[in-house]
């Protein structure tokens, strides 16, 4: 609408109650607070036809008035994100730890935490985790979007020390910003969606062993041989929400949520590997550090005692991939995440942590990656019918009108994802043959990490 | 007593800032963009939308529109929008739940 706007073409758009903080943000953001709207009790999607008829009567009025009433232009409301002018900010109490508290507290009402204690980030905390960088503290790494919001390394510093993190883990929180404001990663539609698309991290490179990641038992934590990954995957989201300003209920409408969002970090079991690391598979040297981030909708269980050849497993591993109620699930035959402003496209990727001991029934075929991925991409196939349950049939004749034919053969079994190339490999975990997969959201994106 | 003096974590954003456009007086004899983002029932809205206008705008025509990129929600790209501004004197979409 804003691109139409921007043409001189008047425009309103129907928003859904529950959606107008987020819509009015949206506005702002994109320098348009005056866009109108026309409410409707709720969003258009699974209602009836004639319940949508009379949302839509309800609103008409609203809709006249949207595109025919003067929109004179009026300061930028700041509802919904809390933007402090001073740069330090001080709170007292009876001693230090009440005056932490207090803090804690008035962070929290401001929004501005992940609902876990904060560490205090003063001044010679930042100056400590600035020593972690050899960029200087003004130094803009990127822009975050949704809000827009500058990410000098000073900033990232203060949210990496509110996270808990220490001055080496500096570095991979920034690599994981760079990512995040990569075009590709299309981040103002994974922070901003209803659904629960978490951040995944993992950790290439010589760097995992020095700062002590974990890419061995219980890598995804909770515990203290977790603690780098968990304090840095923590970091990642404190930025996306201080920085990208992607606040719950403000601007991440994410309608259930998901424990992944507070923190997904691993590093890569290199040692544990058949194959070359992921970073080396995608074009890095082994000696460089690197960061891959890819969204992710959630999680299941890669678990088998059993198999000790090479297709059995695969066609375990396979299962995980058919779960029609995840979105990525066929997605690719109604188009692809599209960020039209940029020019993006990108195809759904999963991910699958694939644990030492299956790896080894890899190996001991004589298996590459690629040879698990065609597997994968031969056996996740689900009937187009299964498949179009949860998708809208215009979309499908819009995207891939060639293919508007399979409604006649509704059982031809069509692959989850578009090609092998979409089943991404790393190795972490302990001795146990249980791994683990991730319906992803969109494509990742792989950054060195500037030491 | 313990004080704290603590960094401002929060980010300033770049702001934008855009004109609206202009609202002609009323949509009598307009030609009006119906543009569906092809999330559900999205479709249904805007024809009973369409079904209204005309009842109280007679001679007002129509155009339907749907993004040419995305997929459970689709987009506009720069060439589309282009293409709608040049068909259209206003547009209503179901964009935004």
């Amino acid at each position: 609408m804003i691109l139409l706007e921007r043409r001189g073409i008047p425009t309103v758009s129907y928003t859904a109650a529950g959606f107008v903080q987020d819509a009015r943000r949206s506005a702002v953001t994109f320098g348009l607070p005056e866009l109108p709207i026309a409410v409707v009790p709720t969003p258009f999607t699974n209602q009836p036809p004639e319940r949508i008829r009379a949302m839509v009567e309800g609103a008409i009025g609203q809709v006249v008035a949207g595109l025919t009433r003067p929109l004179p232009m009026a300061e930028p409301p700041r509802e919904g994100v809390v933007l402090l002018e001073e740069e330090w900010l001080t709170f007292t109490g009876e001693d230090q730890l009440a005056a932490a508290r207090e803090m804690n507290e008035r962070f929290l009402s401001y929004g501005w935490g992940d609902g876990l204690p904060l560490v205090p980030p003063t001044e010679q905390a930042i100056e400590g985790m600035l020593r972690g960088t050899r960029r200087g503290p003004d130094d803009v790494v990127a822009v975050l979007e949704p809000g827009f919001g500058l990410a000098t390394v000073k900033k990232i510093a203060a949210n990496a020390v509110m996270a808990g993190c220490r001055p080496e883990h500096l570095p991979v929180v920034l690599a994981a910003v760079q990512c995040l404001a990569e075009p590709k990663i299309y981040l103002r539609n994974k922070a901003m969606s209803t659904g629960p698309h978490a951040p995944l991290l993992w950790v290439n490179g010589p760097i995992r062993r020095r700062i002590g990641l974990n890419s061995g038992v219980c890598a995804l934590g909770p515990g203290a041989c977790s603690f780098a990954n968990t304090v840095i995957g923590r970091a990642v989201r404190l930025c996306m929400m201080n920085i990208g300003h992607t606040y719950p209920g403000v601007s991440d409408m994410d309608t259930i949520g998901s424990p992944l969002k507070y923190s997904a970090c691993v590093a890569e079991n290199e040692e544990a590997s058949p194959w070359p690391p992921y970073h080396v598979e995608h074009g890095f040297d082994r000696e460089t550090s690197t960061l891959t981030l890819l969204f992710v909708y959630g999680i299941c269980e890669l678990h088998d005692f059993q198999s000790t050849e090479p297709e059995r497993l695969t066609e375990v591993f396979a299962t995980a991939a058919l779960n029609v109620a995840q979105v990525p699930t066929g997605l690719w035959l109604i188009g692809r995440r599209a960020d039209p402003r940029y020019g993006t496209e990108e195809k759904e990727h999963h991910c699958l942590f694939i644990c030492p001991e299956h790896a080894e029934v890899f190996r001991r075929a004589g298996w590459e990656k690629g040879h698990i991925r065609r597997a994968l991409h031969r056996r996740a196939r689900l009937p187009f019918r299964l498949l179009m349950l949860n998708k809208e049939p215009q979309a499908l004749a819009t995207a891939h009108p060639e293919l508007t034919w399979l409604w006649e053969s509704p059982e031809t079994l069509v692959p989850v994802l578009e090609d092998a190339e979409c089943y991404d490999i790393v190795v972490v975990g302990g001795a146990a043959g249980r791994g683990a997969f991730f319906w992803g959201a969109g494509e990742p994106v792989t950054k060195a990490i500037e030491e | 007593m313990g004080t704290l003096k603590v960094f401002n974590p929060v980010a300033k954003p770049v702001e934008t800032r855009l004109q609206p456009a202009p609202r002609p007086a009323d949509l009598r004899g307009k030609r009006i963009g119906l543009y569906w983002n092809l999330k559900a029932g999205g479709d249904v809205a805007l024809q009973r939308t369409k079904e209204l206008l005309a009842e109280r705008f007679p001679d007002a025509r129509f155009s339907f529109y749907r993004g040419d990129v995305g997929f459970t929600m689709r987009h506009l790209t720069a060439r589309e929008a282009d293409r709608i501004a040049r068909e259209v004197d206003a547009v209503i979409g179901t964009t935004s739940d």
